[in-house]
C-alpha cells in the first residue's frame, strides 16, 4: 500500500520550515473561507495529556464544537446563516481543539448533544417549527439506547420466548425506521437518511417511558391508557418533521407508515404478558 | 503499509492502544464464549452490541485522533445538504506519529471487520438468524469506521501532495524571482 510512501517522506530542514511558511500563508488565507479538510494545528504540547475514560457510546457525527448551546442550530434563517458562518469559521479555528481535546471533553459533548437532541424532539419548543433545523446535530446513539431499552422491557416482561421477543422487536425497530425513511425519500421527500433515522428513533422515547410503567403495572386498563398516551405524544413528536419533509398532498402517505410501526409497537407493549 | 513496525521505537500511547484493542477484542470474546456461559440470546446481543458500539466510538473519537491523527463526521449544512468532513493534523504531526501506533491501529482495523465477516458467515451455514443479526450490527459499525478512516487518509494524502507541490512551485518561484533581480 502506498502507506509506506508517506513514511518515507524525508523532512529536511529547509522544507520543513518552507512547510512552516506555507502553512502561516494558509493559516491567514483559509480563515476567509471554510475548507472541506481542515489541516489542525494542535497547540503548543503536540500530544495533550489524555484523560482516558472508558464510558460508552456514541456513534459520532461531530461537529466542531459549536461555540453557543447545540439549539443554536435551531434557530430563525436569518440568525442561523450568520451563526452557521459564525461557526465554520470558528469551526476553522477550533479543529485543533477537536482533534486533541481530552477524551472527558468528547463525552461530554456528545452525552449533552443527546440530550439536546431528545429535548428537541419530545418537548414542545419553539424549534419545532423548522424541523429541518431541528435536527441538525442528528446522532445514532440516542435512538440505538431507546431501541435496545425498548427490547429488554418487552423481553423482561415475557414470560416466554424472553430472547425471541428481543430480537423480533430489535429488527422490527431497526429495519422499520430505515424502511420508513426509505419511504419518505422515495416519496419525494426531503429529508437526510440518517437524520430521519435519528428522529424515529427519538421519537420512540415516549413508548419506552410507556412499556416501563407498563412492566411495572400489570393492569390491563392502564395498559391501554397509558400507552395510547405515550402513542399520542410520540406520534404528536413525529408528525411536523414527516409533514414538512414531503409534498403536502403525499403527507398522509408519509406519516401513515410512521403511525402503523408505533401502534404495532402499541400493541407489542399491551399484548405482551 | 508496513509489514514490520520499526523495532527500537515503543508505543507512544499504549494506554490509548490498549483501549482501542480492548472493546474489540472483547466483543468478538465475549461473542465467542457467551454461548458457553449463557443460555439467554437478550444477554448474549446486548453485551455484545453495546462493546461494540462502545469500540466504535473509542475508535472513531479516540484512538482515531490520537494514534493516526485522522477525524471524520458528518455535518448538515443550511441548505439541507449532508456533508461528510474529514480532518488531519498537519504535516509535521502526522509524520510525529509512532509508526507502531498507526500499524496497530489499521491493522486491527482491518482485522476485527474479516473475523466479523468470518463469524457472519459461519451463522449463516448455520441458519441462526439471532446471531446473523448481531455480526450484521458489529459488522456494520467496523466498515463505517474502515469507510470513515480510509476516505480520511485518501484526503490527507491529497493534502499533503498539495503541500508538497505548493513548496515547490513556492520554492521554483523564489528561486527564479531572486534569479531576476541579481540580472
Amino acid at each position: 500500500m502506498s502507506y509506506s510512501e508517506r513514511d518515507t517522506v524525508p523532512l529536511n530542514q529547509s522544507s520543513q520550515s518552507d512547510i512552516d511558511e506555507i502553512e502561516n500563508l494558509i493559516n491567514y488565507t483559509v480563515q476567509s473561507g471554510p475548507a472541506t479538510v481542515l489541516p489542525a494545528r494542535p497547540p503548543s504540547p503536540p500530544r495533550a495529556s489524555i484523560p482516558v475514560s472508558s464510558s460508552p457510546f456514541l456513534p459520532s457525527n461531530l461537529p466542531p464544537p459549536p461555540q453557543k448551546p447545540p439549539s443554536v442550530p435551531a434557530a430563525s434563517p436569518p440568525p442561523s446563516t450568520n451563526g452557521q458562518q459564525q461557526s465554520n469559521m470558528t469551526g476553522f479555528g477550533s479543529p485543533p481543539n477537536t482533534l486533541t481535546e481530552p477524551v472527558w471533553d468528547t463525552v461530554k459533548r456528545d452525552l449533552s448533544r443527546i440530550v439536546s437532541n431528545l429535548k428537541l424532539v419530545v418537548i414542545p419548543n419553539p424549534f419545532r417549527e423548522d424541523p429541518g433545523k431541528a435536527l441538525r446535530d442528528w446522532d445514532l446513539w440516542g435512538p440505538f439506547f431507546f431501541i435496545v431499552f425498548l427490547g429488554l422491557i418487552l423481553s423482561w416482561s415475557a414470560s416466554v420466548k424472553k430472547s425471541e421477543v428481543f430480537a423480533v422487536a430489535f429488527a422490527l425497530l431497526a429495519t422499520g425506521a430505515i424502511i420508513l425513511t426509505l419511504n419518505v425519500l422515495l416519496l419525494g421527500g426531503h429529508i437526510i437518511f440518517f437524520q430521519s433515522l435519528s428522529l424515529l428513533g427519538y421519537c420512540l422515547f415516549p413508548l419506552d417511558i410507556g412499556a416501563l410503567i407498563c412492566m411495572l403495572k400489570d393492569n390491563v386498563i392502564l395498559k391501554i391508557v397509558v400507552v395510547c398516551l405515550t402513542l399520542a405524544w410520540s406520534s404528536w413528536a413525529a408528525y411536523p418533521f414527516i409533514s414538512m419533509a414531503v409534498n403536502p398532498r403525499r403527507k398522509a402517505l408519509a406519516l401513515y407508515p410512521v403511525m402503523l410501526m408505533y401502534v404495532s409497537v402499541g400493541f407489542l407493549i399491551i399484548a405482551i404478558d | 503499509m508496513d509489514l514490520n513496525p520499526s523495532q527500537g521505537e515503543n508505543y507512544a500511547n499504549p494506554k490509548i492502544c490498549f483501549f482501542h484493542v480492548l472493546f474489540k477484542a472483547g466483543a468478538l470474546a465475549f461473542y465467542i464464549l457467551s454461548a458457553l456461559f449463557f443460555d439467554s440470546f437478550v444477554i448474549i446481543f446486548v453485551v455484545t452490541v453495546l462493546l461494540s458500539a462502545l469500540d466504535f466510538w473509542v475508535v472513531k473519537n479516540v484512538s482515531g485522533r490520537i494514534l493516526v491523527g485522522l477525524r471524520w463526521w458528518n455535518e448538515i449544512d443550511d441548505n439541507g445538504e449532508s456533508v461528510w468532513k474529514f480532518e488531519c493534523l498537519d504535516q509535521e504531526s502526522l509524520a510525529r506519529m509512532n509508526k507502531k501506533d498507526s500499524w496497530l491501529f489499521w491493522w486491527t482495523l482491518y482485522l476485527t471487520a474479516v473475523v466479523w465477516i468470518f463469524f457472519g458467515i459461519f451463522s449463516l451455514i448455520r441458519f441462526q438468524a439471532d446471531y446473523l443479526l448481531v455480526v450484521g450490527v458489529c459488522l456494520t459499525l467496523s466498515i463505517a469506521n474502515i469507510v470513515g478512516f480510509t476516505k480520511c487518509r485518501k484526503d490527507a494524502k491529497k493534502q499533503i501532495q498539495q503541500f508538497a507541490s505548493q513548496t515547490i512551485a513556492n520554492r521554483f518561484s523564489s528561486t527564479i524571482q531572486s534569479a531576476f533581480s541579481v540580472v
